[in-house]
């Protein structure tokens, strides 16, 4: 007798890490970026919490994923009992990264300011040309007064945001039929769509790990991600239109402003 | 600076905060307590799914292994002439000795289907109408569990590893490239195009052994005609038979 899926003997996970996740937002205390001495608060405790959880949870939902064959990839897996293991590890992932989203997603609806700082405003295209010209040599370009988030990140995040809706929807749904009966036509949209939101989501992962954590520059805000705080001194170049935003006034600041 | 709450007018005082965690603890709470009563308090469900309405019944002694049913198989299913996309698997072992040296491993239909009690989205079912196990491909999330059920060897259940898909003999109950109806109540492609009519259909459920699945179907057309043996040993000639042919 082959072993029963998690996705099978434990269901009742997959309803609850999100539900619990919302429960954990509203029992949160939040704290607000400021300038703290010789530092920034970037991210307060629950901000760490919420990217670690959805963060992990993600990569190994794509390695499993994977593994398990996605779109026009076979499965890695092969077949039996190696397949039913990585279901069984995207199973615990999903349980964690449905945690960890809507915790996110609960605290953002508590402070919709936190949503609205990862959209992309107007300045979009013109300080990414600036931020990545600059990085790239060309000399002519001035570093512009990016806020907390990058426009590039934020840009990147309605990907991300995209993605994750449509996997977490079609990825419910996929998990609701092994206890009800979803019709067939409904289950011949959800798995192409959760492959392709997939895809989506490896796209935004590999550019988030490089430019996040490989790229020398990203450092202090990786960092960040651990401790919470970056260097005033690292702010002061990177992020002064968020300096600007905590009401923190730099005498070395140049003249222009951050668009309202 | 920490939060500040904003006792947001929604009628009954209730701020978002307040809002947000109540409904993640009634939502735990109610996941919870249904988890209690499904795992402890609710009695153990009973698994029960329809007979089949039709079996496919082989004689061994009679095949000639030509794979005319495996081919027509995956030409009614699938549009293309292939050994590797049958649901009906002839085996020939070539260093074996008749009658023992054929294998015909059709689908048994079983009246419990292992094949459909692994499968975890309800993909491998019995159709209501007819209690026929087939697979709903769209459905079908590759696990393999059900080839792995398969009580026998080869499993009755195979992979298709074109459409990545399992699939099994649904007694061509669904079959887009044959316009003959198929199902308990139709035909099956493999019994119409066997040369030497060594498949056969029946409603009644088999007796649940080998024997009951491979039966002597060489009694009631010209097998015994051509000297060859009608008897269920497959070897035994009649006296008639003996004495024209000389024996095996």
């Amino acid at each position: 007798m082959e072993k029963e899926l998690l996705f099978d003997s434990a269901t009742w996970l997959v309803w609850l890490a999100p539900l619990a996740g919302v429960l954990a937002a509203g029992l949160t205390r939040r704290r607000d970026p400021e300038v703290v001495g010789d530092k920034v608060l970037r991210h307060d405790k629950a901000a760490i919490i919420e990217h670690w959880t959805h963060g992990i949870g993600t990569a190994v939902l794509l390695v499993s994923g994977i593994a398990l064959g996605v779109w026009f990839l076979p499965s890695l897996a092969g077949s039996g009992e190696p397949v039913w293991n990585w279901m069984d590890v995207h199973f615990v992932a999903v349980v964690v990264f449905l945690f960890g989203t809507f915790y996110y997603g609960a605290n953002t609806l508590l402070a919709m300011k936190r949503f609205k700082e990862h959209l992309p405003t107007k300045d979009a295209i013109d300080y990414t040309k600036r931020h990545y010209g600059l990085l790239l040599g060309f000399k002519k370009f001035t570093f512009p007064p990016e806020r907390k988030y990058f426009e590039s990140e934020k840009m990147a995040y309605i990907l991300a945001l995209g993605a994750t809706s449509v996997i977490i929807l079609t990825g419910l749904l996929k998990v609701a039929a092994h206890a009800i009966d979803i019709p067939a036509g409904l289950m011949a949209i959800a798995t192409p769509a959760h492959d392709i939101a997939t895809v989506a989501m490896l796209a935004f992962f590999l550019a988030h790990v490089f430019f996040a954590a490989i790229l020398p520059a990203s450092w202090p805000v990786l960092i960040s991600m651990f401790t919470g705080y970056v260097s005033l001194k690292h702010a002061k170049h990177e992020h002064r239109g968020w300096l600007a935003e905590l009401g923190y006034e730099d005498e070395d600041a140049k003249s222009d402003e951050p668009a309202a | 600076m920490a939060d500040i709450e904003k006792k947001e007018a929604t009628g009954s005082g209730v701020s978002r905060r307040e809002f947000i965690t109540g409904v993640g603890g009634v939502g735990v709470g109610a996941v919870l307590g249904g988890a209690l009563l499904k795992g402890i308090l609710l009695p153990d469900e009973v698994y029960a799914i329809p007979a089949s309405e039709g079996y496919l019944l082989v004689d061994t002694k009679k095949c000639a292994t030509c794979a005319s049913c495996m081919l027509a198989c995956s030409t009614a299913h699938y549009g293309k002439a292939s050994l590797s996309l049958s649901r009906i698997q002839v085996m020939n072992d070539p260093l074996g000795l008749y009658p023992n040296d054929v294998a015909q491993n059709q689908c048994r239909q079983c009246p419990y289907p292992a094949c459909v009690d692994a499968c975890p989205t309800g993909a491998n079912h019995a159709d209501p109408e007819t209690g026929v196990r087939m697979v709903d491909e769209a459905k079908c999330i590759g696990c393999e569990r059900c080839v792995q059920a398969c009580p026998f060897t080869p499993s009755r259940m195979q992979w298709n590893h074109e459409d990545k898909h399992a699939q099994k003999c649904d007694l061509c109950k669904d079959t887009p490239y044959w316009n003959e109806e198929g199902g308990p109540e139709g035909k099956q492609i493999c019994m119409q195009v066997c040369p030497h009519n060594a498949i056969s259909f029946t409603k009644d459920v088999p007796v649940q052994t080998d024997a009951g699945y491979d039966v002597n179907l060489r009694k009631d057309d010209a097998w015994g005609q051509f000297g060859f043996s009608t008897e269920d040993d497959g070897m035994t000639l009649s006296g008639a038979q003996g004495a024209t042919y000389g024996g095996h």
